[in-house]
């Protein structure tokens, strides 16, 4: 791709407009990691009064803690299942789009408002559509024979945060997989009508290898979500429980640093998602710009 | 191989802005035909109906001695070359030869074999295992044909599949397809707005101008008889002069000059007059019309003189060499003056027929 260069006359000029943003990212990104890093190499006694450099212990006793092992696991079945649901779900509503109404602005827009949602009220929207006593959906669950309750109920739990935050990534992924699905060429399709695959046969032969790309990026991009943003949805309806059900790793490191006040393991456990989140661009980048386009 | 029975097809897009309009034509079997109009006729539209991808809205459209309306494209036993080619980015060459096929069940050695028949006769057998974008323009367009010719279907349909390739190639490739298809023997409907294209590959030429077909011919008859000043200025290049004359008695005064027009009603007519029709001097009785030219262009094999000819602009062409001076005389070959009538169709006064072809 072409970049433009633009040519500053004063030399200093492009270092002053980048300043504000680079402030931004020093004061509010980098101090804080390094921060983090620095801490997660300390412990504090209990009544937080001698602090002592222990090198990788809070590392290793991490891997020995089951709560933090169960934390791994709840994080992989949540992240996995909420980015295939908003992926779907996004991906079904974009090919509804792109089938009939191709210019319809209506329903695009009204589809994209859950994205303007914050996520702890999306997390308090579906909390209440989802409450035993008040809630709609274990009304309608109830009269088909089920007993929802996500304050005892461990699946019940993992289902509502998965929804609730899937909810509100689909418009975002909605909007991607719309853009994608109209780059592709109606010759394309039609080609492949002629050369006789069905409706069903294009999607899986034409179409979604065509959208390999967009797919790829949303994974990676909604992946990072469920792991980072969705503190305050799992904050908001289920507080990590019942019994730890709904404990994924960046509410793990909330609850055990600013709750447990432990901020030694905390800060390594918030160094270990960096590195998850690190390595996870890493290989959309590379993949990105390899494997996936075609 | 099959004839296309194409019975008073209409279409009429959302919206009810009719594309196209009462379309009668009969495609015989191993024809090669080619839509051809300016931007926006409905060739396209006319195109697609046939290979289905478009609703026919009106009519009846026959592929051999099926009533194919209500058909899917696939089941219609076409095969399609699309101008942006349409090849599948993701899939080698190889691939995207064998997806109609494999889609039909195809046996795999018949896929392989048929595959490797139409390489070697496109000459694509070096690049079966790349993907599109590492080909060339020309050679993505062989690609194209390929995935028309394994399919073997009982016709070929062409939208304007030459338009994005240089004007050499292009010259290269349309007699390619023709070779082709004459060695097939595959029925064909060919699309393009480029009126040499069509002369020079159509077996029968289809002039559609804004959803209606104005004429239908072979390409010379269609030059050497177009039914009206539309199809005149259509076909050649440079297209036919067009002058305005008067009919009185039998004869139409043109630019000063008075010519016979026997049994040609009195009125305002349109005089039309191809740049190779022109002598410098005159053969038997004819008059001249007095002309001044304004500029030359040199086209290396012939030169072309436009001059000032009784208040209007007249393109004549001469041989390379041709000495041309200010003021001149351009004398018109009698039997290939053209005449229109005020609703701009053809008028043949039957003497002049005669000596027409
Ligand atoms: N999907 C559509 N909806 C509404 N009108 C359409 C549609 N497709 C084409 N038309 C209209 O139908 C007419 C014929 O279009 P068509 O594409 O057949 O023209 P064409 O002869 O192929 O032109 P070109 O040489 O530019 O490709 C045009 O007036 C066009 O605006
Ligand atoms: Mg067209």
């Amino acid at each position: 791709m072409q970049t433009k260069r633009t040519i500053f006359g004063n030399r200093w000029l492009p270092y002053l407009l980048l300043a504000p943003q680079l402030a931004v990212t020093v004061i509010f990104f980098l101090w804080p990691a390094g921060q983090a890093v620095w801490q997660s190499f300390l412990r504090e006694d209990a009544f937080g009064l001698k602090t002592s450099f222990v090198g990788l212990s809070n590392y290793t006793r991490l891997f020995d803690n089951a709560e933090y092992i169960n934390a791994l696991k709840v994080t992989l079945v949540f992240s996995v299942s909420t980015a295939a649901l908003a992926l779907i779900s996004s991906l079904l509503l974009a090919l509804a789009l792109d089938r009939t109404i191709r210019s319809s602005r209506v329903y695009t827009t009204l589809l994209v408002w859950p994205y303007a949602v914050a996520p702890a009220i999306a997390g308090v929207l579906w909390w209440f559509i989802f409450n035993p006593t008040i809630g709609i959906m274990p009304y309608l669950l109830e009269r088909v024979g089920y007993d929802w309750n996500h304050a005892l109920q461990k699946g019940d739990a993992m289902a509502l945060v998965i929804i609730a935050a899937a909810w509100k990534q689909i418009s975002y992924n909605f909007l991607f997989f719309v853009a994608g699905l109209q780059s592709i060429p109606a010759s394309m399709r039609e080609a492949a009508a002629i050369d006789g695959a069905g409706p069903v046969k294009r999607f899986w032969t034409i179409t979604l290898p065509l959208l390999s790309p967009t797919t790829f990026f949303l994974l990676v991009v909604n992946v990072v979500y469920t792991m980072f943003d969705t503190f305050a949805v799992i904050d908001a309806t289920t507080g990590g429980g019942p019994a730890q059900a709904t404990m994924i790793l960046v509410y793990k490191v909330y609850d055990d640093g600013f709750i447990g006040l432990n901020l030694g393991s905390s800060a390594a456990q918030s160094v270990i998602l960096m590195g998850i989140v690190i390595a996870l661009t890493i290989i959309q980048f590379r993949y990105v710009e390899r494997r996936v386009t075609y | 191989m099959a004839a296309i029975t194409i019975e008073n097809v209409g279409k009429t897009y959302a919206g009810g802005v009719p594309a196209v309009q009462g379309i009668d034509l009969n495609i015989r079997d191993g024809e090669f035909v080619v839509l051809v109009g300016p931007s926006g006729c409905g060739k396209s539209t006319l195109l697609r109906m046939i290979a289905g991808l478009e609703e026919i809205t009106e009519g009846t459209v026959r592929i051999g001695d099926r009533v194919v309306n209500r058909l899917e494209p696939a089941e219609r036993d076409i095969a399609m070359v699309f101008q942006n080619y349409a090849l599948y980015p993701h899939m080698t060459v190889r691939q995207n030869l064998s997806y109609g096929l494999k889609n039909r069940g195809t046996p795999r050695d018949e896929i392989v074999r048929r595959v490797d028949e139409a390489a070697r006769i496109l000459e694509i057998g070096a690049y079966l295992d790349r993907k599109p974008r590492a080909l060339s323009g020309g050679q993505r367009q062989r690609v194209a044909m390929g995935r028309a010719i394994v399919r073997e279907p009982s016709a070929f349909l062409f939208d304007e599949p030459l338009s994005n390739l240089d004007a050499k190639l292009r010259v290269t490739m349309r007699g390619e397809i023709r070779t082709l298809q004459r060695r097939l023997g595959t029925t064909s409907v060919y699309v393009t707005h480029d009126q040499l294209e069509a002369m020079t590959m159509a077996d029968r030429l289809v002039v559609l101008r804004q959803g209606r077909i104005e004429q239908v011919g072979t390409p010379l008859d269609v030059y050497r008889n177009p039914v009206s000043t539309f199809v005149a200025q259509f076909i050649g290049s440079p297209s036919m002069n067009l002058m305005s004359g008067t009919v009185r008695a039998g004869e139409v005064r043109v630019a000063d000059a008075v010519y016979p027009a026997p049994g040609v009603p009195d009125g305002a007519v349109t005089v039309g007059l191809r740049p190779e029709d022109f002598a410098l001097v005159p053969g038997g009785a004819r008059a001249g019309m007095p002309a001044r030219l304004v500029n030359i262009e040199e086209l290396g094999s012939q030169r072309l003189g436009y001059f000032r000819v009784g208040g209007e602009t007249v393109v004549a062409s001469f041989p390379a060499g041709q000495v041309l001076s200010t003021e001149m005389t351009l004398y018109p070959d009698l039997s290939r003056l053209h005449l229109f009538g005020a609703d701009e169709r053809r008028i043949d006064p039957a003497p002049l027929r005669a000596g027409a072809v």
